[in-house]
């Protein structure tokens, strides 16, 4: 013990005396409680995160300060499913709301309890709300700062909008977009190993002879045979949204982000974005993860059998290795409009992958149906007057094969215009 | 330390006029009354214990013990505890049965050192926590038609590095004070020292003390490792952890005070085939019996000879009978059936031997019983 007490150790409570206890120093609180106020050092106007800028800037007078967090990637902390947790994430945020006095116009407001950041509606300053969590990990951590432009944001959308041929040909001329609002949202990530074993009757084939009224004939029948395996599967990072106020089968399009750009929570990111807090607890969020992991769990274990036929499948499955982390992630959401209709769209703010619902021009897409599906009836009935005039059955085959192809295409074309404007 | 070196007037502290005894076989050294008669020495019962009057002065310690541990163990206990010794031996020597075992007790107070040290340290480890984390199992089965599910509660272990300053004092820290402690407390167990109680003079006049044979500064180790041990427990308590590991410390001890604290024990003897006494110790506490049993060679070889020579005697008559065959056929049969019967008789004369040779070969150490 060349030094003591040792660097970065402060003295804590000891529950005996005459025995002191030092500790490593807690790292300082990212995220003091209270209400960050955005006020340019030098000339005293509104500051904002500047997505181009990569830091805090005044419009006024050019004033720039960059982060000062560093990227940590798939290394941001994670947090195991302490019991404590789990009890107080079950809790929530509650139903109230935050009393909010604007220091700089000293005007009353009222916010959800859910909004993590507010731009005052009379004076324009950006604040940054540090909730008051049940528990310090359900504190929002790490984020992925924006990295799109708002106006990056709307050529992607301009040529999303004229990317499917089954819209109508003049919205990406008349849609009028909406400004894009960068909005962080709450997500949840998982990890878990999963192991299973399994075991299932499955289906083999066997061919065998036999003889009937004289003479061998042949005849397959299936024979069901036990197996058995185990599985082990490993889940990194399983992302799942922790708000339903957002469509979920749009988060759900662009949900794709690159984790390795974590970044440890700062105010200053949030500085005159919008952020929300989670509206959907840890339990029911690792719940929804822990599903879809044992369901592919369950399909490798399957994989694993010699034939996907198979009858009394059981296997049973541990989870180990838990860990969860509460992350907020940048989106834009917009809106545009065509022909009085009001469609939402979401942009990534990492990736700018873009997801939204978009109006179907149903002429062309019935048309393009009629399109695949005509050559295989047009041939179908030659075939079928040929066959009757003793020509021949091909031409009715080719047109009959033509049918089933066109109508398989026929079907996902519809599928996909039928989701088109999904929500 | 200075209590190294005693002065004579200790002896007077004991309440009543003492005696230090030396046993010129085995160098036990015990504390008696004065007005005892010197028995046999209570450990090896080899020989009578002599005076030791001019090296008193010389010896690490004759003061009165601090605290002694109540004999505890019932007569019926002690009885029973002795017969279950004695049985089950084949061919025991003729002295091993529980009368003599029984008549031969005698109380023993064995010793160990107490001591009391102020402790000025500077310590680091790593201490843990427990908490417990949520899991799931779960079940799929086709028939059942979905999954099954239950969350179990896994409990684990969070490590902190810790450190501190520690200055406590501690009393009544053990370590042996005998060189034999560490093996006979293997076999015979631990006392329960909590229900110790201060020494009084009946004390000594019940049951010689053993004086130690492992002065303090020998000692020390153990009592130093015993020390860290308690003082590495009450810092893993005062950081309000549940476990410890990586303990490390830099101490010093301002004050170090050594006491006795005397145990309980009987010892007894029987003698063996060749009339050594062979000893055999008593746990005052428990009633615990550990000590050689041994089966009787000798006994065996007496047995083996008679049946041998019975043997001799059958097959030399079977065989003059067979000669006589010629003369009286009848002796056929007899001759046929007396060789027979020597030769069973001859072979089972070596049972005893292996009986007691594999009795004998396992326990050769001390067994308890």
């Amino acid at each position: 013990m060349a030094q003591f007490p040792p660097p970065d150790f402060v003295q804590t409570d000891s529950a005996i005396v005459g025995i002191e206890v030092y500790m490593p120093a807690p790292e300082p609180d990212i995220a003091p409680q209270g209400v960050v106020d955005f006020k340019c050092p030098q000339c005293g106007a509104t500051t904002a995160y500047s997505v181009a800028d990569g830091g805090i800037c005044c419009e006024h007078c050019g004033y720039y300060e960059s982060p000062t967090r560093e990227v940590v990637g798939k290394g941001a902390q994670e947090f195991e499913f302490k019991v404590e947790t789990l009890e107080r994430a079950a809790v929530g945020w509650g139903a109230q709301r935050k009393e909010l006095v604007c220091e700089n116009c000293q005007a009353h407001t009222s916010i959800p309890v859910e909004m993590l950041t507010y731009t005052c509606p009379f004076c324009g300053s950006n604040k940054v709300i540090q909730r008051d969590a049940a528990q310090d990990v359900l504190r929002p951590r790490f984020l992925i700062p924006f990295q799109v432009t708002l106006e990056g944001c709307q050529v992607v959308a301009r040529q999303w909008l004229g990317s499917s041929w089954m819209v109508p040909k003049d919205l990406q001329r008349l849609a009028h977009v909406t400004d894009f609002v960068p909005i962080y949202l709450p997500f949840w990530t998982f990890d878990a190993v999963t192991t299973a074993d399994w075991r299932a009757q499955v289906a083999h084939t066997v061919t065998e002879r036999y003889r009937s009224g004289g003479e061998w004939k042949t005849r397959t029948r299936t024979v069901w045979r036990w197996e058995s395996g185990n599985v082990r599967r490993l889940f990194d990072d399983l992302l799942i949204a922790g708000t339903e106020r957002l469509s979920r089968v749009l988060i759900d399009r662009l949900i794709h982000f690159d984790l390795t750009h974590l970044t440890p929570y700062d105010p200053n990111y949030l500085a005159g974005i919008r952020a929300q807090a989670y509206d959907v607890s840890l339990e029911p969020a690792w719940a929804e993860a822990r599903d879809a992991m044992r369901e592919d769990t369950r399909r490798a274990c399957r994989a694993q059998a010699s034939n996907s036929r198979m009858r009394n499948f059981t296997m049973n499955l541990d989870f180990a290795e838990e860990t969860w982390r509460y992350v907020l992630l940048p989106v834009y959401v917009g809106l545009f409009t065509y022909a009085n209709q009001t469609f939402q769209v979401m942009v990534n703010g990492q990736t700018a992958a873009i997801a939204g619902q978009r109006p179907v021009d149903w002429t062309k897409v019935w048309l393009a149906i009629g399109g695949l599906l005509a050559p295989g009836v047009i041939l179908g009935i030659i075939g079928l007057v040929t066959a009757i005039l003793g020509i021949g059955v091909i031409i009715g085959v080719i047109g009959l094969v033509l049918f089933v192809i066109g109508a398989i295409i026929a079907f996902f074309i519809y599928q996909k215009a039928e989701g088109m404007d999904d929500v | 330390m200075s209590e190294h070196v005693l002065p004579q007037t200790e002896l007077e502290a004991w309440g009543t006029d003492v005696q230090v005894v030396v046993c010129e076989t085995c160098d036990w050294r015990f504390v008696l009354p004065a007005e005892t008669s010197l028995p046999r020495c209570p450990h090896c019962f080899g020989t009578e214990l002599e005076l030791l009057s001019g090296e008193v002065s010389e010896l690490p310690y004759v003061a009165p013990p601090e605290q002694a541990v109540p004999f505890a163990v019932s007569e019926a206990q002690l009885t029973g505890g002795i017969e279950t010794f004695a049985k089950g031996i084949p061919l025991p020597p003729k002295d091993l049965n529980p009368a003599a075992l029984r008549a031969r007790l005698q109380a023993i107070y064995l010793p160990r050192w107490w001591v009391d040290a102020e402790v000025a340290a500077l310590w680091q480890a790593e201490v843990g926590f427990d908490y417990e984390v949520v899991s799931h199992q779960e079940r799929y089965s086709d028939t059942v038609g979905g999954w099954q599910a239950r969350k179990v509660h896994e409990g684990r272990v969070r490590w902190e590095p810790r450190a501190g300053r520690l200055r406590r004092t501690y009393e009544n820290v053990m370590a042996p004070a005998l060189e034999a402690e560490k093996a006979l407390r293997a076999q015979f167990g631990d006392y329960d020292v909590t229900r110790a109680r201060p020494y009084h003079v009946d004390m000594v006049r019940r049951a010689p003390v053993r004086l130690p044979d492992r002065v303090p500064a020998v000692a020390w180790a153990d009592a130093e490792m015993a020390l860290r041990r308690r003082a590495g427990d009450e810092c893993r308590q005062a950081a309000k952890g549940d476990h410890i590991r990586e303990y490390r410390w830099q101490p010093a001890y301002p004050k170090r005070n050594w006491t006795l604290l005397l145990l309980p024990a009987y010892t007894t003897y029987y003698l063996d085939d060749e009339q050594r006494p062979q000893p055999v110790l008593i746990h005052g506490q428990t009633g615990r019996v550990i000590g050689m049993r041994k089966a009787s060679l000798k006994r065996a070889q007496r047995i083996a000879l008679i049946l041998g020579l019975m043997a001799l005697i059958i097959f030399v008559l079977s065989s003059i009978s067979l000669l006589a065959v010629a003369v009286a056929p009848p002796l056929l049969v007899l001759g046929g059936i007396g060789l027979l019967v020597g030769m069973v008789l001859g072979l089972s004369a070596l049972a005893p031997l292996i009986v007691v040779w594999r009795f004998n070969r396992p326990r050769r150490r001390p067994q308890e019983r």
